[in-house]
């Protein structure tokens, strides 16, 4: 294991065996979601992000141009500009003026770009004091650590760390109460305004339009530090520029929403060019920073990112980084967005173990201000970086030599199917499992792989006259690891007239070779499964598991858009290509078909990520369940992932899955429900196996399978 | 809701103290009653009009001159606001002038006049006002004001008054002033 590797797991192993952070964690999260919502009401979120986007993508287009305007503004306003294009460059300025300047002290507001390029330590070495003035910031100067979150930087610390560090700075014993903490720091950085030569901010947006900057802020110490120190410098991305004053009320107007559900920041300043000072004016420096922002712009699939306006809300919601923190997920910038400017700001080498700590459930993408597919640009760097560094021997080998070739794959399945005999006991959960697998089980049952896979086993259906006749993609957990739930569909299926084909050419949907970054695999299996599933021009294509939906749906279409004719098909299975529950609400309308079947139970339905926020399919199965005669009670969170992930819970990040599943567990058993409703195999698998491990009498069931389960009911009542 | 009653609600809510008062002799005797130190009265248009600061004087606040060192010392400052913003309760400031500056940023209390017809729907409504601002003069430093200083940097704990003023008070008049861009 590289050293990186085992620096990356000690980090992993020291955040999840600190139980108060992840409380910390959870619970701003869920006071994050509530005020978030109060913040935004009455506004429509989707097309204020959209807008958003599009402004940004304008300014990502036409970049030199706005930036000439912002400059040519910003000098005829008295304002210094330079052009940094790596963060070395931006220190050595900074440093340069403040020595030349007999700078002793700078007092600085919060600004991530200095975070980015060190400039603390750039200012160390040159003999001159950097005094950070931000509450979170000045705690973590104190105690010599970085940035957890974007917008709340010591997120991670406790009160008791706060006064133990402040007591060390004035010398007495401070008490852990916040309010004395707030007025400690007020009173101890009061003088530094004061007696500084310097003031360093950033700024949230820079406006073309004026050559002014915006800081949007709570504490006052931005205003304080851009007022009485003789020079302020303005330490910006390039990346924060907007082409006009309404652009950048858009952005502030979402920007503190999403951030901390707030609706406006207490400050939102605006400063142009060389304002009054004392006796004289401002001398303003704006230093302008590239430091692979052009790189990230100009980045084929990565450019979206450069519309992001750094809220934070992506690890504010984020499962991963809720059980781990900023430390973990991070490095100068942190969650989903971190992950890639990481990659582009700190070089592919420092984001390459966290972009493998990303689950894929697209909870940053939901909530995304500026738009961005946040998830699908980090399975791209996934892929970049499997080509720098590969994917690892033994998964390179599998998705090339096995899955590839769909007979020997199967074959495989089947051999395994029966060498698992002496561990499953013929049972249908593995329990145990012997020897270094043995942590695989620890925490949950695993499925064992079934005697006969769904193709084997796939019945010749009696309709007379079907209404229609569609196709099921069944994916590998459908056909080998729970066929029940194949036939289940066919008898929902059969009940509303469907008759449905199973291709036996279908292979693995890629999802687990393209996540793992060999897109070549997913591309040869996107391939073979086009054919396979339009053989028969089905006038549908169902899915049971919505991560193949998601496959079928967008990730072909990506693996092959170079490939005009294969391209014209992937769009032609995507078109047809449906979950089972949004087919038989949407397209059938025909919920009304389960209406008060027996069997009624309490259920509470966990949302699959891919469903909700990759179909946007959520309404469609608690329709199902409460039109079949169940009550439906919800659980918290319901659309928090449940830590499957596929390979990530298996070999990518057990213990980080893990973790979320113990969540997920707690907020099902909280609901009292005699089942678990859900509708992905992938899930099933994770839910069941954490539920029996706990010995809980929780059942956990498919949709299709509750429906299934409540018509045969209906026919043994009748008969 | 009519404009001003939504920004009141969402001043109070953002933290701010509102003040119905009848005419600026009721602003200046609630500013004095809440003062225990120095006040600095920053210039502005309005207060000229009214001779504000020497009404201030005669009904018994010290005032401090508005420079850094005093500054330093007061624990009010007294400004007036161009306009307001009703969805969010913000107050807007041209603080171009160093004075308006020190008055708002470093004493506890900071008691902003406000007359009542000067407030517009949101953020957005607000840019024509800050664009004629930005042509008007050639350097400025607006700031938008909402409630006052507040920090959840330890344990998300909201807390009031980090490094700016700890109150805002919100002195509210008619025929005051008319001009959005005049303080």
């Amino acid at each position: 294991m590289k050293e990186r590797s085992k620096a990356y797991q000690a980090r992993i192993d020291k955040a999840l065996a600190t139980p108060k952070l992840q409380q910390a964690l959870h619970q701003f999260g869920d006071a994050y979601l509530v005020s978030r919502e109060k913040a935004f009401a009455g506004l429509d979120f989707e097309a204020l992000r959209r807008e958003i986007g599009v402004m940004k993508d304008d300014v990502r287009n036409n970049h030199a141009r706005y930036m000439q305007q912002f400059i040519d503004n910003a000098q005829a306003a008295g304002a210094t500009v330079y052009q940094a294009d790596t963060a070395e460059d931006a220190n050595r300025y900074i440093a340069e003026l403040a020595v030349k300047q007999g700078v002793k002290l700078t007092v600085k507001s919060k600004s991530m770009a200095s975070e980015e390029t060190h400039l603390n330590k750039a200012l160390e070495a040159a003999n001159i004091r950097p005094l950070e003035t931000d509450l979170g910031e000045w705690i973590l100067q104190l105690s010599g650590q970085r940035p957890s979150h974007m917008v709340m930087p010591a997120i991670h610390m406790f009160k008791e760390e706060v006064a133990y560090l402040f007591s060390k700075e004035t010398g007495q014993q401070e008490p852990a109460d916040i309010a004395h903490l707030v007025e400690v720091a007020r009173q101890q950085l009061r003088q530094g305004y004061l007696d500084a030569d310097m003031g360093i901010s950033g700024a949230n947006l820079a406006i073309a339009e004026t050559g002014g900057i915006a800081l949007v802020t709570n504490e006052g110490n931005a205003r304080l530090a851009t007022t009485l120190p003789k020079t302020h410098v303005a330490l910006i991305g390039i990346d924060k520029l907007v082409p006009t004053l309404e652009d950048a009320a858009k952005v502030i107007r979402v920007l503190p929403k999403n951030a901390t559900g707030q609706a406006l920041t207490s400050y939102v300043t605006w400063i142009r060019g060389a304002v009054p000072c004392g006796d004289g004016e401002k001398d303003l420096h704006i230093v302008l920073l590239d430091n692979g922002r052009s790189r990230l712009a100009a980045d084929e699939n990565c450019c979206e990112t450069s519309r992001c306006i750094r809220c934070g809300a992506c690890a504010n919601v984020c499962p991963v980084y809720q059980s781990v923190g900023g430390h973990v997920f991070g490095h100068i910038y942190i969650g989903a967005v971190g992950i890639i400017l990481t990659a582009f700001f700190h070089g592919f080498d420092n984001a390459a173990e966290i972009v493998k700590a990303c689950i894929g459930c697209r909870s940053c993408v939901a909530v995304c201000p500026a738009n961005i597919d946040l998830e699908g640009i980090i399975l791209s760097l996934r892929e970049t970086i499997a080509d720098k560094e590969g994917i690892g021997g033994g998964k390179s080998l599998v998705f090339r030599k096995v899955m590839r070739n769909r007979k020997l794959f199967h074959g495989l399945l089947r051999a395994a199917s029966v060498l698992q005999k002496p561990v499953t006991r013929g049972e249908r959960t593995i329990r145990h499992l012997p020897l270094f697998f043995s942590p695989l089980t620890e925490w949950r049952t695993l499925p064992a792989i079934a005697d006969k896979p769904l193709r084997d086993i796939w019945p010749k259906q009696r309709l007379n006259a079907p209404a229609k006749k569609v196709a099921l993609f069944g994916g590998c957990a459908n056909d080998f690891l729970y066929p029940e739930l194949g036939t289940d569909l066919i008898e929902v299926m059969n009940h509303l007239n469907v008759e449905v084909d199973y291709p036996l050419e279908q292979n693995c949907c890629g999802v687990p070779a393209l996540y793992s970054g060999d897109k070549e695999t997913a591309t040869e299996l996107a391939k073979q499964n086009i054919d396979a599933m339009l053989k028969d021009n089905p006038e549908a294509v169902l899915t049971t598991c919505p991560t193949c939906t998601m496959a079928l749906q967008r990730d072909f279409i990506e693996c092959l858009k170079d490939d005009p004719s294969w391209k014209a098909k992937a769009e032609r299975l995507a078109e047809i290509t449906v979950d089972a529950a949004g087919y038989i609400v949407n397209q059938l309308e025909a919920a009304d078909q389960f209406e008060n079947l027996p069997l009624a139970q309490k259920v509470t339905y966990h949302d699959s990520c891919h469903l909700k926020r990759g179909a946007g399919v959520w309404r469609e199965p608690r329709q199902l369940i409460e039109t079949s005669g169940h009550e439906l009670v919800e659980m918290d969170h319901a659309d928090r992932c449940c830590g499957f992930g596929g390979s990530y819970s298996l070999t990518g990040h057990p213990e980080i899955a893990k973790q979320i599943l113990g969540d997920k567990l707690q907020d099902i058993e909280k609901t009292g429900a005699d089942c678990v409703a859900m509708d992905c195999p992938g899930c099933m698998m994770q839910l069941r196996g954490g539920l029996e491990k706990n010995e809980s009498k929780v059942q956990v069931a498919h949709t299709v399978e509750l429906l299934a389960a409540g018509l045969r009911a209906a026919k043994a009542k009748q008969s | 809701m009519d404009l001003y009653n939504q920004f009141c609600v969402a001043a109070e809510t953002s933290g701010a103290v509102l003040v119905d008062c009848k005419g600026p002799a009721e602003a200046v005797g609630y500013i004095v009653k809440h003062s225990d130190g120095g006040v600095l009265v920053p210039s502005s248009e309005s207060f000229k009009r009214v001779d504000l600061a020497n009404q201030l004087q005669k009904a018994g606040a010290t005032l401090l001159e508005v420079n850094r060192s005093q500054a330093a010392e007061a624990v009010s400052g007294v400004t007036s606001a161009c306009f307001a913003i009703a969805d969010t309760g913000t107050l807007v400031l041209e603080s171009t002038p160093e004075d308006v500056r020190l008055a708002s940023t470093l004493p506890t209390r900071h008691f902003v006049l406000l007359d009542r017809s000067k407030i517009v729907a949101d953020g957005l409504a607000a840019v024509d006002s800050l664009r004629r601002m930005h042509q008007r003069d050639m350097r400025n430093y607006i700031a938008y004001i909402t409630g006052p200083s507040r920090t959840a940097d330890i344990e998300r704990v909201l807390t009031i008054g980090v490094h700016g003023p700890k109150q805002l008070h919100i002195l509210l008049l008619d025929d005051w002033s008319s001009d959005l861009l005049e303080m």
